[in-house]
């Protein structure tokens, strides 16, 4: 489908998208939330997505490594969460994320977004085998990869006890799996579960680039 | 099998999010709009015994007069046989004071903005001859959208002056005005100006202006303002917080002179308020007019607070790769290994033990709910460290302890936690067959 322009500016990287593109451009294939960033947090966005996706591979694209470089200050460091969001913002599927699912992927993110939009998002997340469920199993291996994380251990006894209880609370029609309407009743009971989902950094995002503030102030005078 | 939800009128119950002195406060949904809401529940005997009827009536009263979109909502007041249930908006993104001790100081830029919305509510009030009182950082919440929600504000005077000062903050007054430590007649709204410049402070500095271990010395410094801004404060900010840090309220900034200045001015928005609405006081009276009538069962529930129940999910957003906060703050100094350890001893013991090993370190140890925080000066001496320690319940009998590095260099931070946790060994649980030393060894390697 003809989602994407083509650009024919030949000083941008491979994926530019005009921000303004960018900022209205309604759903299309890929089922996005509607964008809830603007023109000039688009931009802000680009002067970020230059250092990210520079950072290791002068390509002008996010590579795994780079992405966990970003995150960890560590660009051999796995984490079984960050390759969820990874693959979640790579709306291609194809191994590297480009500026315009950048934006896309971010705005769930946004302050502005749509709280619905922000659960979906969790449990796409949670559901490592994209069943459309978050399965026990799926549940216990997140459970084990934080607690490798935070070099703990614990007896399988004790994990089984903590999803069991977790599982009674959220699987509410007991068929030993979430479903997403389970989970937006279960993310409405314990809201911190979605903490993640928001970044108050992203409608300060000007200030934190100060260069795209002075950027705009010579674009006015032009105007 | 389908779960039996506790009901409060429309609002489904679910879990403890807060505790205070008098109060408990649950997470709730409206079952009819789907909204979240928070309830404090305050028992009737409690409000009986403390002689707090009339109080609490009128300060309910003033809730519902300054509504503000930077003040927490007060939706309206239920009662049960034995309750008080005060509905109060959720605010989702957590207390102000949590973010201080997860990031550490904040920047110039971000302190100004949460300055500037405290400021302007803090205002909004005093205009309606409404005081605070008891303005902390525990006391300000962040929405989703990261805006400031101030809370307690027509709940605060449940602080009784004097006695009550004692459990302010952790048992000492940092944040309150000289003239009110001296019980002497004083202007509530240079108070708060006071309250506000001590919170603009710590916002900047992540750590308080006054700090003692004991009370005398203390009040010596507060009374004469005596403090020390870090290093990384610009001319501007000092200036800037000296005026408000005045301890004699005749001469110390006011509100409309603070935002007079180019400090407090730039990047500036005011909250555009709405109309002035009806205040219907009507649930207010129903609830409390028949209270000093009832009887009231001799027994009692006591019920004791414990730690935060931690689900699994729960556990899994504590994870690095959730926080994608590090793509926008290359600033952040970010600590490399995650530190939380499990333990099967009673809630109780851990935090006590938590308490003494501290002691024994000559740190300064402040507790409450079960969270611990410790401040001391870092081993290079180069400037101020603190820690803070958090108790969740994950199973029944196991819990586990949330270590952060809230102030001060990463190289001190892991040098502390490896000491610390050698020192608690005794009740941080390990699998049977694990050495103890192992997984500290495992750690030093790293």
């Amino acid at each position: 489908m003809g989602c994407y322009c083509s650009t024919s500016k030949k000083t941008e990287a491979q994926g530019y998208e005009e921000p303004t593109i960018l900022s209205s451009e309604t759903p299309c294939e890929y089922h996005d939330p509607s964008l809830n960033v603007t023109v000039s947090e688009v931009e802000a966005l680009h002067e970020l997505y230059k250092k990210l996706s520079n950072s290791i591979v002068e390509d002008g694209l996010i590579h795994k490594e780079e992405f966990q470089l970003a995150l960890f200050r560590n660009k051999n460091k796995k984490n079984l969460f960050a390759d969820r969001i990874f693959d979640l913002f790579d709306l291609k599927r194809n191994g590297v994320i480009e500026f315009g699912e950048f934006v896309r992927s971010l705005g769930v993110f946004h302050p502005n977004a749509a709280l619905e939009d922000k659960i979906t998002f969790a449990f796409r997340l949670y559901d490592l085998r994209q069943t459309g469920f978050i399965e026990r199993e799926e549940l216990k291996e997140m459970v084990l990869a934080l607690l490798h994380e935070s070099d703990l251990e614990l007896s399988d006894d004790m994990i089984e006890t903590i999803v069991d209880k977790t599982f009674s609370d959220a699987d509410i029609n007991g068929d030993g799996r979430i479903d997403q309407d389970e989970w937006k009743a279960f993310v409405s009971k314990h809201p911190s579960l979605i903490k993640n989902m928001t970044l108050p950094y992203l409608k300060d995002i000007t200030l934190a680039f100060p260069s795209f503030v002075i950027r705009t102030d010579i674009e006015e005078s032009e105007m | 099998m389908k779960k039996v939800r506790r009901k409060i009128g429309k609002y489904e119950v679910g879990r403890t999010i807060g505790e205070g002195t008098f109060a408990k406060v649950k997470f709730a949904r409206n079952s009819e709009t789907g909204d979240s809401v928070a309830i404090k529940i305050m028992a009737k005997t409690t409000i009986l015994q403390h002689r707090m009827v009339e109080q609490i009536k009128r300060e309910i009263s003033i809730m519902k007069i300054v509504r503000n979109p930077n003040i927490v909502r007060l939706h309206e007041v239920l009662a049960s046989q034995t309750r008080i249930y005060i509905i109060l908006e959720f605010v989702m993104g957590g207390e102000l004071y949590d973010k201080i001790v997860q990031q550490g100081k904040l920047s110039e830029n971000e302190s100004r903005r949460y300055f500037q919305q405290l400021i302007d509510t803090v205002d909004h009030c005093h205009r309606k001859g409404v005081y605070h009182r008891d303005l902390k950082p525990e006391n300000l919440l962040l929405d989703a959208y990261g805006n400031l929600k101030v809370s307690d504000f027509g709940l605060s005077a449940l602080t009784k002056q004097g006695v009550d000062l004692l459990h302010t903050t952790c048992g000492t007054p940092n944040y309150v005005a000289p003239e009110v430590l001296s019980n002497r007649g004083y202007d509530g709204a240079a108070a708060d100006v006071w309250s506000c410049g001590v919170i603009l402070y710590v916002l900047m500095a992540g750590y308080l202006p006054f700090e003692e271990a004991d009370l005398p010395t203390l009040y010596r410094r507060i009374n004469a303002a005596e403090f020390v801004c870090p290093f990384w404060f610009s001319a501007d900010t000092k200036s800037f917080i000296q005026k408000i840090l005045d301890p004699n309220p005749k001469t110390r900034v006011k509100i409309e002179e603070i935002r007079k200045e180019p400090w407090f001015k730039k990047n500036y928005f005011p909250v555009k308020l709405g109309e002035d609405e009806q205040v219907n006081l009507d649930d207010v009276r129903a609830v409390f007019d028949d209270i000093e009538d009832q009887y009231v069962a001799e027994r009692s529930e006591i019920t004791e607070g414990g730690p935060l129940i931690m689900n699994a999910f729960e556990m899994i957003a504590l994870s690095q790769g959730l926080n994608l906060s590090p793509l926008f703050d290359r600033l952040q100094d970010n600590v490399k290994r995650q530190t939380r350890f499990v333990s099967r001893k009673p809630a109780k013991v851990i935090i006590s033990s938590i308490e003494a090993v501290a002691e024994s370190m000559g740190l300064k140890v402040h507790s409450r709910n079960y969270k611990v925080r410790l401040e001391g000066v870092s081993a290079n001496r180069v400037g101020p460290f603190a820690v803070v320690l958090e108790v969740f319940e994950v199973a029944p009998s196991l819990f586990m302890v949330d270590v952060r590095r809230a102030t001060g260099d990463t190289f001190d931070y892991h040098k502390f936690y490896m000491n610390f946790c050698a020192k608690l060994g005794n009740i941080i649980w390990r699998p049977a067959g694990t050495m103890p030393n192992s997984n500290l060894l495992k750690q030093m390697t790293l």
